[in-house]
């Protein structure tokens, strides 16, 4: 079934690669840095706020996009306003251009970040949400509007679906989360205790949700799996990931004034984050194995497992070799946090997005065939330069840990020195995993243009 | 188990440990005064500066933030403030190869951020970050006069000497032969001005916690110099 509702999923995606595109060119600029502060006109900081607030947005809007899919396609309906959908749509594109026009003029000069009503005028100066206030006034609108017309749609055909269910229950626990993140405190200890509320919650918690959801409806759409067995199984994993994430919060409290209870609370909640993460694997390989038939997208399926594998060992594994307590008082604030970063927003979430355009693209663009290999070049480009990123930071964190928190070495001789080549080999590989960015762009603009040789 | 007790499970089982995450974090909050000093106009106006300056788009605080320059939690325990005033001002007059630029504070905002960063060096982080292993081993090793000084005044935190101690100041590995004069070293150390303009080391008589009487001080710095001078 074909709908005018699609349209909108397409526009999503389109203004999610760009900014992809944007995330990783400033990320190659931010890995030279490491090497040369001076290389480029903005300073680090700067660069490093438009790599992560890139990356945020931009799978904010594949989830849009995607969430746009699937509500008409579980709901057997066109959107209940597709006009309102092209407001939010392009309210979003504007709030976000503005934001990122504030973080260069701040950048250039940070005199102009004045204070107005209290709060910051172009950065708050708090990671991941330095958004301004007005701009989280406006991205919370826009959510708003998002979360009212997917609704509307679901009670239009009141054809409630489990997958609807748990992909809106996510959202909906993610615009709330984004509360905690909105007011100023003059403690820096509870300004970062209600910031983890919105950081862990997201991506430890909503957005987890949402890829539960999203891989069972891939699941369901590549191989006709039995909606029921996805149904039961999305329901102990999203069960398990908030059993253990909500109160793997505390992972966060150890080190930052916080009670020590939270060293007990934490360690032991967070150690079990990888169960629904594994339970995620699992089900992707139960589900292909016991499908038979043959499956025409390959590669949407090949995206899709490897979400689930990439989720596993980046958020679980990396994340769980740091997460008790005894462990993360030396490694805590290392590079080793960035290296369990880089490959746990790769694994859980670039590739969920990455996958699920892959996954309903030719359903967008009309084709049953198409060709296939652009896809799998993007991917083992993208991967393979993705490890070979995530390998050397991790050995930057092992050395840093072991020179500066064990044997007492000065922070900055453990950066320019001896970790020098890990700093040359992470920018190489960043090369390449551009390159994978550029071939999956330039295949998502083509992607069944073309008749299939 | 059936889809319906699976989702059953999954929501009430959510709620119950949203629940416990409000309990906790009415209790947390109601703890924090105390495991930190009273928050006075001059540090909240100093978090301002920190937010104004996106610190946090490269430093740490708490552990948390950006990777690419050291955490700020305890800086006020190891570096003197006089330093830390001149090296945000203008980093590089001070440090000619630090990776941190002339960001445009003013004397005013430099002074709040660092009564700031002195208010967050006095949380009670539950030990962290914890000390170093070597540097407790060596606290109670035997060592001529002038190097139990060194260790005393904790001039480790800014000199390196072969790779160990903090790269603020210049790295004293061959200082004996490159100032091999003891009475340089005395001057210097009473008054690094007299000797190097603009220094942003503190003098002597700053790092002093006691009163020590003339005759102290005059051993103290000899037998600094003479531990400086072997430094080849």
């Amino acid at each position: 079934m074909h709908y005018q509702s699609h349209k909108i999923a397409l526009n999503f995606y389109t203004a999610a690669l760009l900014l992809f595109l944007v995330q990783v060119v400033v990320g190659i600029i931010a890995a030279l840095q490491f090497m040369w502060p001076d290389f480029f006109i903005l300073n680090f900081n700067t660069i490093r706020t438009l790599h992560i607030n890139a990356l945020v947005v931009w799978l904010l809007m594949g989830m849009m996009g995607a969430t746009y899919y699937v509500i008409p396609e579980e709901s057997e309906t066109e959107l209940w306003s597709i006009p309102l959908a092209h407001v939010q749509f392009w309210a979003t594109v504007l709030t976000v251009s503005a934001v990122i026009i504030g973080y260069i003029v701040m950048g250039l000069n940070p005199q102009a970040n004045i204070e107005i009503l209290g709060t910051r005028l172009l950065n708050e100066g708090r990671e991941y949400i330095e958004a301004p206030r007005w701009a989280d006034i406006l991205i919370v609108v826009s959510i708003l509007l998002f979360l009212l017309n997917n609704f509307m749609t679901v009670l239009k055909t009141k054809k409630f679906t489990a997958v609807q269910g748990v992909l809106l229950g996510g959202l909906t626990f993610l615009a709330l989360m984004y509360l905690p993140g909105m007011f100023y405190t003059k403690s820096m200890v509870l300004d970062q205790f209600w910031w983890w509320w919105v950081v862990h919650l997201w991506v430890e918690g909503s957005w987890e949700l949402i890829a539960a959801a999203l891989l069972a409806f891939m699941l369901h759409k590549l191989l006709k799996a039995d909606v029921r067995v996805l149904a039961k199984w999305m329901y102990i994993e999203v069960g398990l990931v908030l059993f253990t994430g909500i109160l793997g919060l505390g992972h966060h409290y150890y080190w930052i004034g916080t009670p020590r209870y939270w060293l007990w609370v934490g360690g032991v909640f967070s150690s079990l984050e990888p169960v629904p993460l594994l339970l995620m694997v699992w089900d992707a390989f139960r589900t292909t194995r016991e499908t038979r038939g043959v499956v025409e997208n390959k590669v949407g399926l090949h995206l899709t497992v490897a979400h689930a594998i990439f989720n596993f060992v980046g958020a679980g594994l990396w994340g769980v070799v740091h997460t008790l307590p005894q462990v993360n008082k030396w490694t805590h604030g290392t590079q080793i946090t960035t290296a369990h970063g880089h490959l746990a927003f790769y694994g859980a979430y670039v590739l969920l997005i990455v996958a699920m355009i892959y996954v309903t693209l030719p359903s967008i663009r009309g084709v049953r065939q198409f060709r296939q290999s652009g896809g799998y070049q993007a991917f083992w480009w993208m991967t393979i330069s993705m490890i070979f990123i995530v390998i050397p930071i991790t050995g930057a964190g092992m050395v840093q840990t072991y020179l500066e928190r064990l044997l007492g070495l000065d922070y900055v001789t453990v950066k320019a020195s001896y970790n020098l080549w890990f700093w040359i080999f992470r920018a190489l590989f960043g090369v390449g995993f551009l390159v994978g960015v550029l071939i999956m762009v330039k295949d998502f603009f083509t992607l069944g243009k073309k008749p299939v040789s | 188990m059936s889809t319906n007790a699976a989702k059953n499970l999954f929501i009430f089982g959510s709620l119950l440990c949203f629940a416990v995450l409000i309990i906790l974090t009415i209790d947390t909050i109601g703890k924090l005064d105390e495991r930190a000093p009273e928050i006075t106009e001059e540090v909240n106006a100093g978090k301002k500066v920190w937010h104004k300056y996106d610190c946090i788009g490269c430093h740490t605080i708490l552990g948390n933030g950006s990777y690419f320059a050291p955490d700020m939690t305890k800086t006020t325990d190891r570096k003197p403030k006089e330093y830390l005033k001149k090296f945000i001002l203008d980093p590089r007059s001070i440090k000619p190869d630090s990776a941190m630029p002339k960001l445009g504070l003013s004397e005013d905002e430099a002074g709040k951020l660092i009564a700031f960063l002195e208010w967050i060096s006095k949380v009670d982080t539950n030990d962290w970050p914890p000390q170093p292993i070597l540097a407790l081993s060596i606290a109670g090793r035997t060592a001529i006069a002038g190097q139990v000084l060194f260790q005393k005044y904790d001039c480790v935190a800014c000199h390196q000497i072969r790779g160990i101690g903090g790269a603020a100041g210049p790295d004293l590995t061959y200082i004996g032969l490159k100032r091999p004069d003891i009475q340089w070293h005395i001057k210097h150390l009473r008054n690094p001005e007299s000797v190097i303009p603009d220094s942003a080391m503190p003098r002597f008589d700053d790092l002093l916690e006691d009163e020590l009487r003339d005759e102290q001080i005059e051993k103290e710095l000899k037998e600094l110099a003479e531990f400086l001078i072997t430094l080849k």
